[in-house]
């Protein structure tokens, strides 16, 4: 009562003294305005007017809203677009999607500015000078046409990228192989998502991210291995800052990230020690019996040779190879084998590795023989990386058969010939090369003319100084981009201006199987074009208009995905079209078109959760996991159980290069070497403009390093120049530097994963000293 | 199809994507305008429920254990307020110590006692009697840039397009009307919210200092919330007595003894401010000509040349000198209102001089100028503008110039014997107050060596010219001239590097420069 009181007392009192400045003000009048003006243009600069959408800056408000999928990263972000006349003047983020719920990284919120860069390409450019698109169609096609000729059709390749719509990716892998006849397409999702997928495929039998975000909530036990998640994947990380669960944060990674930080346990194992350390967790688990024998009887196969290959891993071994003490080692295993709801998260960390897959099926091999798949709060899960891998991944027909499936099958490859009406001849039994083979062709000459789409090869492919002494050799090298500023458009031949998100229309795959929406919110700038208008305009230019008759727009294109994806793992004939997909919030596949004809047919005295769910209308939910059922997609419907003997990184630290350094993302504002984030002011204001190199104080103490000061950073490679940040968060002996800068992979050593072939830039030798010694 | 049709039939094409790309057509089948959705329900947990009463106001809490460094506060400030390609009032910096590192997100701590209101020479600033926020009123600012200096979080930003200073206003608009500030809106982990704090709850002690506290969060933890008193926000911040801002920044976790300032090595080169390197110098040498025609009326000329041009001068650094005869708005607090008073009244005095106005009241009024400018440095809380240090460069300064330049044009021996005697005390009295200024000493020798090597043979070259007109008096007029004319040099020197060279407090910065 007395807290009611004083209250209502202090209410009056400032509503009175509120009134008591309004009369003072008005009383004074002019004058005082004169004297102090607290308003005025340069305040109204600064305005806010209420909308539906709440206070928005008066200089930006909008006449009407549409949303759509961010196009940097494939957490998937849905941003709600302010429009003015139908065109973008601002963003904010969307409540109403499933994957954000309101919010956005800061690359997600600067989406707009990099489309108005001056630097911006406006029309076609053939050796540095402008052409229209006629010249520049022409000249594409007798350049490519005479090198394949006269050297054949091995000896053009195309690189492409995880950033460009589905439908762009799947007109792209077409018309290169059943248009321009070539065999290698590869695209830089080979950098970042090669080895989940491949992980995926080899142990589930597809390539099957098995989670929903909903998965970050509902865990006792959240693993991240390699993963950094905190200013990597922010909007994923806020999910896991939603789990009520008071879950356990486990963090695995030899730096003590923002994640670590924020995490219950941080086990900071030795670079590249993952894989021994994995493979001792699973021996410890096997030694408190805490493995799931029902499902490894039901679900999985090669179980008893895993369990027998672990014994090698004893407790002692493992500490001495990860450098993580026994009992730290015994607590962790304590975590898995709780029998609580445990998931296993994984990026970059794992993936860009010397044995990358093997370390994913260890991650993959531990929630299978603890039965943590298909629960709520479970899973072995890839946390992707570029906005649209995941389409890549499946229709790019680059590393598959469009549609995810195997062009060694006749009746996969009768199928798809049927679907798209085109010769069977036309495909290929096997798939086309890997990215790093299609570079050691270019760089041995084999490989005469290279197609490079919305990636940046010259800064982003490992040991790039060796790379681009390759891409001098090409006959002809077209680089179809945004910007003819970025390192490797600036070494083209042809090139040719493409728009960008937000400038056209179609879908991205996020991390979940989320298939989300890009719409064109902006006029691209000039005369550039869609990449899906520039392969219709090739296409045509090449003489196979016909062949791509149906592919007349995104839309269109979507349709034949559809029929495509029938019968597949990744099912999405249930997804009427766009309409639905903003109408539901997105839609993760599989999206079966019978679970929604079962449902509807029923009678609606017979629907019930309970039916719901016997005719998988499950399947018809917004957030769905995979696996639920504990049928994988081998054709035994097991899951393998796979693994090898670890391997010694391949390039060790020596007596010359004594310090291993890692590479890594150094903050949430940049992105894909930087083109399209680097023309953001504000994102530039988040980050370190030049190059820096963190090391352990007691290392910089023994080299005569101070902090701030200049560096020298060499590999066998290469000699760069970095700013040292003197901090503990790297342990003695290694050092990190962020990738962005585009210095960094001159430094990196050319290693692959085997079964991936995923380049291994997390490791390498180097040595650092004072610059001028 | 012969080769000419079918170039026809592609430039068809080629027109007909460029039109399509030009339409915006997923928008007219899409768009709507949405209304906000249940996102406000999330932030309304981040707000008050009740407007602050007397003895409170609001501030902004951020929780260390949730701010994991994405940064979209940043961009989410730039975005929903509407600002410049490069502006945002929000930043994000980084904490580091042994196997720790903790990001800060920082804004405007819409202080208590408001450094960069009390030092507004035009009131621009005002501190809401309500919520307590710190507004800044755009069009009441001149854009002297005083609030840079003064304010120890680099807050106030300034705007080039404008040629005024902007800052965050913890979007008063938007919690006019119950909704979040963007930057509580917008963080993913809900590191930010807004609190009711109650006022007058730190110790105000004379003895501000610049010393930073570490412990000042392990004090804040301790101690019962509402009463902490901690003396400084976090590591290598400035003690909290000086403006006493509000934010509270909170951890459960155990920030470790050596936890810094990420950027804390980092040594920073501040902008030169050129027109107040030449309004100083030059009214200063002014000062000490005054002086000078106690005895040799004549000076009086140039002594009032050398003021106007230094009044002249300082205008340009003004972003918007319109507004400036509000001047004495600020009276009551402002050094920067004192100082323009000041040498208003010395420059009627010294016109005054030329009839009727002794020239020894112009000297002394003069002296109390230069005490006024003075004052607006030392009253910034900067170890390398000690009042110690600004004395002996300011008056220095007049005692130098004034005696060089009065030598150079009367050839006075005792105005060259004085000028000699100040330079060589300068020389050593500089050495004596820089102590205890190791960043500062660190970027003249890192950064502006050459400026600080000229400096230093500029005034010896001075000092052998006057010892020489004192050994040649019949050269006394050209040595005079040239020692005069080193002297004024190495002065805009020590000028510039007065300014470069200063380390300002701020927040917790990133990584590297």
């Amino acid at each position: 009562m007395r807290d009611g009181s004083a209250s209502s007392e202090d209410g009056d009192a400032s509503r009175a003294g509120s009134e008591k400045r309004q009369q003072g003000a008005a009383g004074q009048g002019g004058f005082a305005t004169l004297l102090r003006s607290s308003d005025g243009p340069l305040t109204q600069q600064l305005g806010h007017t209420s909308t539906p959408l709440g206070n928005l800056p008066a200089s930006l408000v909008p006449t009407a809203t549409t949303s759509m999928v961010c196009g940097f990263c494939a957490t998937g972000c849905s941003l709600k677009i302010h429009l003015r006349d139908g065109e973008a003047i601002n963003l904010s983020a969307n409540e109403d999607y499933p994957v954000n719920l309101g919010m956005a990284c800061p690359k997600g919120w600067e989406a707009l500015t990099p489309l108005d860069a001056p630097d911006r390409g406006t029309t076609p450019l053939w050796n540095g000078k402008p052409v229209c698109w006629s010249t520049a169609s022409q000249t594409f096609v007798q350049r490519m046409k005479a090198i394949i000729a006269e050297h054949g059709p091995e000896s053009v390749a195309v690189l492409s990228t995880g950033q460009i719509v589905t439908e762009e990716m799947a007109f792209l892998g077409a018309f290169a192989k059943f248009g321009m006849g070539i065999r290698h397409i590869d695209s830089n999702t080979r950098q970042c998502m090669a080895t989940a997928a491949t992980a995926y495929k080899q142990s589930f039998g597809f390539d099957a991210p098995p989670f929903t975000y909903a998965d970050f909530e509902e865990s006792d036990v959240l693993v991240f291995i390699g993963a950094n998640p905190c200013i990597a994947h922010p909007i994923m990380w806020q999910r896991v800052m939603m789990n009520q669960r008071s879950p356990k944060i486990v963090v695995v990674d030899p730096r003590r990230t923002e994640t670590a930080m924020a995490a219950t346990h941080h086990y900071a194992i030795k670079p590249k020690s993952d894989l021994t350390f994995l493979y001792g967790l699973a021996n410890l688990v096997i030694e408190r019996g805490a493995v799931d024998d029902e499902f490894i009887a039901k679900s999985t196969s090669g179980y008893e040779a895993f369990a027998e290959f672990v014994k090698a891993f004893d407790v002692e071994r493992v500490s001495r190879e990860s450098g993580i003490s026994v009992a730290q080692l015994r607590e962790f295993a304590d975590l898995i084998a709780s029998k609580k709801r445990v998931s296993f998260w994984w990026t970059m960390g794992v993936n860009q590795g010397h044995e990358s897959t093997r370390t994913a099926q260890a991650i993959i091999n531990l929630a299978l023989m603890t039965g943590n798949i298909g629960k709520p709060g479970t899973g072995a899960n890839s946390i992707t990386g570029q906005c649209n891998a995941m389409g890549s991944r499946l229709f790019a027909n680059a590393t598959s058969l469009i549609g995810g499936h195997d062009p060694a099958k006749p009746e996969h490859r009768a199928k798809v010939a049927g679907i798209l009406g085109i010769e069977e001849s036309l495909i290929h039994p096997e798939l086309g090369l890997a990215y790093d083979q299609i570079m050691e062709r270019v760089a041995d000459g084999r490989i005469k003319a290279l197609w490079v789409l919305a990636t940046n090869t010259s800064h982003s492919w490992i040991d790039s100084e060796a790379a681009n002494r390759a891409l001098e050799k090409l006959e002809f090298l077209c680089v179809q981009d945004m910007y003819p500023t970025t390192d490797t458009a600036k070494r083209a031949h042809l090139y040719l201006p493409a728009a960008g998100w937000g400038e056209k229309e179609g879908s991205f795959i996020n991390a979940e199987r989320r298939i989300g929406l890009v719409k064109k919110v902006k006029r691209a700038p000039g005369q550039s074009l869609s990449d899906f208008n520039i392969l219709r305009l090739l296409a045509s230019a090449w003489g196979c208009g016909e062949t791509f008759a149906k592919w007349s727009s995104p839309e269109a294109v979507f349709e034949l995905m559809k029929q495509l994806s029938q019968g597949q793992p990744c099912d999405i004939t249930g997804i009427e079209g766009y309409e639905m997909i903003e109408r539901e919030g997105g839609v993760q596949w599989p999206r079966v078109a019978q679970l929604r004809r079962n449902w509807t047919a029923m009678p609606d005295e017979e629907r019930s959760e309970e039916t719901f769910a016997s005719c998988g209308a499950t399947g018809l939910l917004s957030e769905r996991r995979l696996f639920e059922d504990g049928v994988f997609f081998h054709e035994d419907g097991r899951a393998k159980f796979l693994f090898d003997a670890p391997r010694e990184m391949p390039e060790m630290p020596s007596e010359e290069f004594p310090l291993v350094l890692l590479s890594g993302r150094g903050t949430s504002a940049q992105w894909h070497t930087n083109t399209r984030t680097g023309k953001s002011e504000v994102l530039k204001r988040l980050h370190p403009a030049q190059c820096y190199v963190e090391i352990h104080p007691d290392d910089a103490q023994a080299l005569g390093i101070a902090a701030q000061q200049r560096v020298q950073v060499a590999s066998r490679r290469s000699a760069i120049e970095a700013t040292a940040v003197l901090t503990s968060t790297v342990q003695r002996g290694n050092v990190f530097m962020p990738m962005h800068y585009d210095e960094v992979n001159k430094l990196t050593f050319a290693a692959f994963d085997p079964h991936s072939r995923q380049p291994s830039y997390k490791a390498c030798a180097v040595r650092v000293s004072i610059v001028g010694n | 199809m012969s080769a000419r049709h079918r170039h026809a039939s592609e430039m068809t094409l080629i027109d007909q994507l460029l039109a399509e790309q030009q339409q915006l057509t997923a928008v007219e089948r899409f768009s709507a305008l949405h209304e906000r959705g249940h996102v406000q329900e999330r932030y309304s947990a981040l707000l008050p429920a009740t407007p602050p009463g007397p003895g409170e106001q609001y501030a902004f809490e951020v929780n260390l254990d949730a701010c994991t460094g994405c940064k979209a506060c940043v961009a989410a400030c730039h975005s929903l307020n509407g600002l410049d390609a490069t502006e945002s009032f929000r930043d994000v910096g980084l904490l580091i110590g042994d196997g720790y590192q903790q990001t800060v997100t920082t804004a405007c701590h819409h202080c208590e006692d408001p450094a960069c209101a009390n030092g507004c020479p035009v009131q621009a600033y005002e501190k809401d009697a309500d919520t307590g926020i710190v507004k800044h009123l755009d069009d009441q600012c001149i854009g002297c840039q005083y609030c840079m200096l003064k304010c120890p979080y680099e807050v106030p930003k300034w705007n080039d397009r404008l040629g005024i200073v902007r800052k965050c206003d913890m979007c008063a608009q938007r919690l006019a009307v119950g909704e979040a500030p963007a930057c509580v809106q917008a963080c993913p982990t809900s590191a930010i919210r807004i609190v009711k704090r109650r006022t007058g709850i730190l110790p105000v002690t004379s003895a501000a200092g610049i010393l930073p506290d570490v412990g000042g969060l392990e004090t804040r933890r301790t101690g019962d919330r509402q009463n902490a008193c901690p003396t400084s926000l976090l590591p290598d911040t400035i003690t909290s007595t000086y403006t006493q801002p509000t934010t509270t920044y909170s951890s459960s976790r155990s920030m470790p003894a050596d936890a810094r300032a990420a950027d804390r090595d980092v040594l920073r080169v501040q902008p030169t401010h050129w027109p107040l390197v030449l309004m100083l110098v030059l009214t200063q040498l002014s000062v000490g000509l005054m002086i000078g025609a106690i005895w040799h009326v004549g000076l009086l000329w140039t002594a009032s040349g050398a003021l106007f041009a230094g009044l002249g001068v300082s205008v340009l650094h003004l972003g918007r000198p319109l507004g400036a005869w509000r001047f004495f708005l600020g009276l009551r607090k402002s050094w920067m209102s004192r100082e323009i008073l000041a040498f208003s009244v010395l420059a009627g005095s010294a016109l005054g001089s030329f009839v009727l106005v002794p020239v020894t009241l112009s000297a002394v009024l003069g002296l109390v100028a230069v005490f006024t400018s003075a004052m607006i440095y030392i009253d910034t809380q900067r170890a390398w503008w000690s009042g110690a240090r600004i004395s002996v460069s300011f008056f220095g300064t007049v005692a130098k110039l004034g005696a060089s330049g009065t030598a150079a044009i009367t050839g006075d021996a005792v105005f060259t014997t004085v000028a000699l005697l100040s330079g060589a005390l300068f020389w050593l009295a500089e050495t004596r107050v820089q102590r205890g200024c190791d960043k500062s000493l660190r970027v003249v020798t890192a950064k502006l060596s050459g400026i600080a090597m000229a400096k230093r043979v500029l005034a010896v070259t001075a000092m052998v010219c006057q010892a020489m007109a004192l050994a040649f008096p019949a050269w006394a007029w050209v040595l005079g001239s040239a020692a005069f004319a080193c002297s004024l040099i190495a002065c805009v020197c020590e000028r510039v590097i007065f300014f470069k060279a200063v380390d300002a407090p701020k927040m917790p910065g990133g990584l590297t420069a």
